[in-house]
């Protein structure tokens, strides 16, 4: 069987899933964005891992579901993820908490923010994980003039916590406000609204989605849960849970899932 | 007295809807919600219109669109999907090719990767921005390789935003056939290729039906859930049609009566 890996780059993760599957027997091949062309020269594969959530991944994903290719994550579930105006009616449709949202330009936010507005968390609109975020504790602070559309959320102030999900084994990490995946965190116990969260999260799709993880805030005021960022396929980087190999777990359940795609 | 929302930028504002709304104000009550001078706030959002029409398709449109479609049961005219399939060309040639409407062969390929046809133009492959389509035309050894300069400048100019380009199979054809799909109704014309006669309405001319691109325009509104939009065909040496553009914001202002057209389907679209 060939399997194609749709990544950025090809080292860490996808480097690990390339390695794990060729011992199986599989041939497999990564498409980064200096060799990926999108056209019929896919179909060589007989099924994709959708790595990378870039736009030009998620229109292979399109294509190649479009044609009968399986991909796994679901394209449509990583692009509801990876644009954050959708990921946000993504999550209020499920019934997640999220911070509310604000778009609009430089010159309008100046003219119409009020000071109770403040924080704000800035993000790009097409983007996930910390790439580009910073905090706007002002006006002062935003400072991009060129009549673009900026993306602002509500900060919520509370405890910041990393969930990783594969199939049913959560693992909780308290991590740095806004710090990315690879930063230190500490494991925690998982508390019971954060599994019914896991639970409804993965119930929301139907079995599409083997794993994942989802990025939230337990606000200091009330204890509630907010839900500030989502992602189909982390590195897993910082996974603490010793008996489990994210890589192997995680190819173990890509392929019983094309054989499911296979069989209808 | 319906209401109605026009969610709209600048741009289309200025330049493209003016006959469009003084009938429309004859009729119904219009509310304005302009891209450069909104502020999207998620918690305030509250609406009391019968029926939204957008005439724009920018980031904050969408994400505005997105949300209306979700917390409320107002229909918009074109919905978020429509927009979003109108404006990236490549997932509309996917979807469209599916349905079974010729669309030329197409690649997205990152620069330096040439496509599996030797006669390409190659498109924008986000098509958000009000500009127009500015072509360079190289002929080489019999074979067509144009390109629209916008889509160059994405990847090579001052403001690059990605290292990729959308290839287009290039189909020469002696006329350009514009459709207009408006509800039920569509309206037929053609005119000479833009590459030919870059004044397209000075060859403009209304033209009888054709089933053939009747059938084809109805099935591309339902794939993409369009009301409103305007087709581009193409039509090869051995007589097929090729659907070479798809738009969300058709300018109506070259049909004759086109503002009354849409305008009217609006108000019988609308929720009361």
């Amino acid at each position: 069987m060939n399997i194609g890996i749709l990544s950025k780059r090809t080292t860490m993760m996808t480097g690990k899933i390339k390695d794990y599957f060729e011992n199986e027997g599989y041939n497999v091949s990564i498409f980064t964005l200096e060799n990926l062309a999108i056209n019929e020269s896919l179909f060589n594969n007989d099924f994709y891992i959708l790595k990378s959530k870039s736009l030009f991944f998620i229109y292979a994903g399109y294509y190649l579901e479009a044609n009968d290719i399986p991909v796994i994550p679901d394209p449509h579930i990583s692009f509801k993820q990876k644009n954050r105006i959708a990921s946000h009616s993504l999550l209020k449709s499920i019934g997640f908490l999220a911070p509310d949202i604000y778009l609009g330009t430089l010159e309008i936010f100046k003219d119409r923010l009020q000071s109770k507005d403040f924080p704000l968390i800035l993000k790009p609109i097409m983007g996930s994980g910390s790439r580009g975020v910073r905090i706007i504790e002002s006006i002062e602070d935003l400072n991009n003039g060129n009549n673009k559309i900026l993306y602002l959320e509500k900060y919520i102030e509370g405890i910041h916590l990393n969930v990783y999900f594969i199939d049913d084994v959560i693992c909780t990490l308290v991590k740095a406000p806004l710090a990315n995946e690879h930063t230190d965190m500490e494991k925690i116990k998982t508390p019971n609204d954060i599994k019914k969260l896991i639970n409804k999260w993965k119930n929301y799709f139907n079995g599409k989605v083997l794993f994942g993880h989802l990025d939230l805030i337990r606000e200091h005021n009330s204890n509630r849960l907010f839900t500030v960022d989502v992602g189909t396929f982390p590195e897993f980087s910082q996974w603490q849970i010793d008996n489990i190999s994210p890589v192997k777990t995680i190819c173990d359940l890509i392929l019983k899932q094309v054989r499911k795609y296979h069989n209808h | 007295m319906k209401k109605v929302g026009i969610i709209i930028d600048n741009y289309h504002l200025s330049y493209k809807v003016t006959d469009f709304l003084e009938y429309l104000r004859s009729l119904a009550e219009v509310n304005f919600y302009i891209e450069e001078s909104y502020l999207l706030k998620s918690s305030e959002l509250k609406f009391d219109e019968d029926i939204f029409f957008v005439k724009a398709k920018g980031t904050l449109i969408l994400g505005l669109v997105k949300l209306i479609e979700e917390q409320t049961s107002i229909p918009v005219i074109n919905s978020y999907k429509a927009i979003w399939l109108a404006v990236n060309r490549f997932l509309n040639s996917t979807y469209l090719k599916k349905a079974g409407i010729p669309v030329p062969d197409f690649s997205l390929s990152p620069e330096g990767l040439l496509p599996p046809f030797n006669d390409f133009i190659i498109k924008n492959i986000v098509d958000q921005r009000n500009y127009k389509f500015n072509p360079i035309i190289n002929q080489q050894n019999s074979h067509f390789k144009i390109a629209d300069k916008r889509a160059l400048d994405e990847v090579d100019g001052t403001d690059i935003k990605y290292k990729y380009l959308y290839y287009q199979k290039f189909i020469k054809s002696e006329w350009e056939y514009k459709i207009y799909g408006i509800g039920e109704n569509v309206y037929f014309y053609k005119q000479l290729p833009i590459l030919i006669n870059p004044n397209k309405l000075e060859s403009r001319q209304e033209i009888n039906e054709i089933p053939e691109l009747k059938e084809y325009c109805y099935k591309a509104m339902e794939v993409m859930d369009l009301k409103v939009t305007s087709l581009d065909f193409l039509r090869s040496s051995d007589n097929q049609f090729f659907l070479t553009d798809i738009n969300c914001t058709p300018n109506f202002n070259y049909m004759k009566d086109g503002h009354k057209i849409v305008a009217d389907f609006l108000l019988e679209q609308a929720k009361r």
